[in-house]
């Protein structure tokens, strides 16, 4: 077989093998990093915008409605201020509604969030944005038992069930607030009736139960404020003041074969005249906060690059410190014909395949990077991310670490261009 | 091998190193020198002389200050970077003292090297490079030449310098680094090939043994310009 460049090359590369091999990990690791971070963002984005799945707004009485947002749907804190029933007729009242499902946040058990709601939020909100209320398709499911049907029944996230180790049949006391201030609702037990499946939003790290029992838990514990002797309210007992709660998940209603309405702006628009609620449109809330964070990724990006800069910089010194002990070698090539813009471009292409090869062995290293911290995120927050690699970023990423490992060769290409041949035959010993 | 083009024409050849004072000797001082086609010479002259340094010259490794070298007609130094060198490859062979084989390569490839930058088709390589290898007694091309014996290098050297049919083989004080029984070998192998391919030998030496070995010698000292 004819010898080439690629032998001449590859066997540079392979006579330098401990420096080849961390050269291309130093690179691998840049670009690793840079497609972990870029596939990460953007897998992280969809998983936030899962949370909100179908519905079109979340009213409270939040301050703003990026709060109502991470109260309500990634459950940050318990609402402060409440809304009354009165006030929930009237809002759901106001508008082509296809749900307006009444939510009360406040209640934890053993850290987790507690949301009460109707069964509505079952059957017609799902955490998938595709879901069509009445569709057998993309709503809940349940893992374990079923849905809520009475008071003081429970159903429980995919995680929460696994974070307290809790299962069918068992009976749980709920806490009010959290610090100082917390207190058990030693005297309701609530009882586990269903364990979602997971959903990959943030819904699967909290506890469902209907908004009946909580509102007679915390009637009961206003009454022993006035009356240490107060006995267990019923439903029939429960007065308005009783019955608040602390957001409304909404949907406007759209056609059949449609996820968005052309209503929407203006209902949005129409609610937000009321200044005494906060309308949410959780999508752009979720928008918004990624442009918050978004300075932040874009600062973590810029680290990657400099890195992959830096991965550069390490060919440019691996080869630069090989040319000493090449200088014979090219001069003898030179001698045999090879003109300096051969051996220019020989030292140019081997930097430049090391980058190729770094650049290669980044996307694995990617690969496998985002699978663990998809597997970390699901693990600590509960949230599904799935992994996905935009080709034209990844293309754009592998062509950046080649042309910048192929710059970084230059420096050393010109060293192996100006090798003085009649110096560097002479005999040596 | 009718060609009456001399392999080698050398006219008014004067070389100083830059930087050299004004009244500085010049390095090389060559008035003439022709070898032609099959010829064999010898090359003298005392250590320091500008043996080495009239051969990189005469291999267009280095800038003359005056005077050309023609190879098989065309001179040299006319010829623009690439195409000098690429006329140097297949034109010019050459064996140094040292050898100067790429370590780290077999004794196959370093032939292919050779031809590598030459006109020689692709195809005709391996096969080329192999019959040369055996021709000067190699039983292990695949063998990594630092594994190589002193006299197995020397003979891998000669087989590279001829691998491209050159017109011209310099020989840079070849035996300078073998004892007395392997130059005489060696020297035996340069010139049986360089017979056998055809190629004009112009080959340096300070050592006064080699003088029976060829019809021709030329000190430097006698080709000086008037």
């Amino acid at each position: 077989m004819a010898m080439t460049d690629w032998t001449i090359i590859r066997r540079s590369m392979t006579s330098r093998l401990f420096s080849t091999v961390t050269t291309v990990i130093t690179v691998a690791i840049a670009v690793g990093l840079m497609l972990t971070l870029l596939s990460m963002r953007d897998s992280g984005r969809r998983a936030f915008e899962r949370g909100s799945g179908n519905m079109h707004m979340l009213i409270s009485n939040d301050s703003s409605p990026l709060v109502s947002v991470l109260n309500g749907i990634f459950y940050a804190n318990a609402p402060a201020r409440a809304i009354t029933p009165a006030r929930f007729a009237e809002i759901a009242n106001s508008f082509p509604a296809e749900y307006a499902i009444p939510t009360q946040l406040g209640d934890r058990y053993m850290g987790l969030p507690v949301l009460a709601t109707t069964r509505e939020f079952f059957t017609k909100f799902s955490p998938n944005p595709d879901f069509k209320p009445g569709s057998a398709e993309l709503g809940w499911k349940l893992a374990e038992g079923r849905i809520f049907e009475a008071p003081f029944e429970v159903v429980v996230g995919a995680r929460a069930a696994r974070e307290a180790n809790v299962g069918i049949g068992d009976q749980l006391a709920l806490t009010h607030g959290t610090g100082k201030e917390a207190h058990v609702h030693r005297d309701f037990l609530y009882k586990v009736v269903g364990i979602l499946e997971p959903t990959g939003a943030s819904h699967d790290r909290a506890l469902f139960t209907d908004l009946t029992s909580s509102w007679i838990i915390h009637a009961y514990d206003r009454r022993k404020e006035t009356n240490p002797d107060a006995g267990k309210p019923t439903e029939a007992d429960l007065t308005d003041a009783d019955k608040l709660i602390t957001g409304i998940y909404a949907r406007i209603a759209t056609r059949p074969d449609m996820n968005i309405s052309a209503m929407i702006p203006a209902q949005l628009a129409k609610l937000r005249a009321d200044g005494n609620i906060t309308v949410a449109s959780p999508s752009t809330e979720i928008q918004s906060l990624f442009r918050i964070v978004g300075n932040i990724d874009q600062i973590l990006i810029a680290m990657a690059a400099a890195v992959m800069v830096a991965s550069s910089i390490s060919i440019m010194l691996a080869l630069y410190n090989s040319m000493e002990q090449r200088r014979r070698q090219i001069a003898v090539l030179r001698v045999l014909g090879c003109s300096r813009p051969r051996v220019f471009g020989l030292v140019v292409t081997e930097s430049a395949i090391i980058g190729m090869l770094g650049g290669l062995a980044g996307f694995a290293l990617a690969f496998i990077g985002t699978r663990v911290v998809a597997a970390v995120l699901k693990e600590k927050l509960g949230l599904v991310v799935e992994p996905i690699f935009d080709p034209r970023i990844t293309f754009l990423v592998l062509v950046a670490s080649l042309g910048l490992a192929a710059l970084a060769g230059l420096i050393p290409a010109a060293v192996a261009y100006r090798t003085s041949v009649a110096r560097n035959l002479r005999p040596t010993d | 091998m009718g060609d009456k083009t001399p392999s080698l024409e050398i006219h008014e050849l004067k070389f100083k190193y830059p930087g050299s004072a004004p009244g500085a000797h010049w390095v090389v001082d060559v008035s003439a020198l022709v070898l032609m086609p099959g010829e064999q010479a010898l090359l003298t002259g005392a250590s320091g002389r500008g043996k080495s340094t009239l051969l990189q010259i005469i291999a267009g490794l280095i800038e003359p200050n005056h005077g050309n070298v023609r190879i098989q007609g065309k001179d040299i130094h006319a010829l623009g970077g690439a195409k000098r060198d690429l006329y140097r490859g297949s034109q010019i062979g050459m064996i140094f003292q040292n050898f100067n084989l790429l370590r780290g390569f077999s004794a196959r490839e370093n032939v292919l090297a050779a031809l590598m930058f030459s006109d020689v088709p692709r195809k005709e390589h391996d096969a080329r490079a192999l019959e040369l290898l055996q021709i000067v007694g190699i039983p292990t091309p695949e063998r990594d030449v630092a594994e190589l014996s002193i006299g197995q290098m020397q003979r891998v050297a000669v087989a590279r310098a001829v691998a491209t049919n050159p017109a011209l083989v310099l020989a840079d004080e070849p035996t300078a680094s073998l004892d007395p029984e392997n130059a005489g070998a060696a020297m035996d192998l340069i010139q049986s090939t360089c017979q056998k391919v055809g190629a004009a030998l112009l080959c340096t030496s300070h050592d006064p043994s080699m003088a029976d070995r060829f019809n021709r010698r030329e000190s430097l000292d006698q080709l000086v310009t008037a």
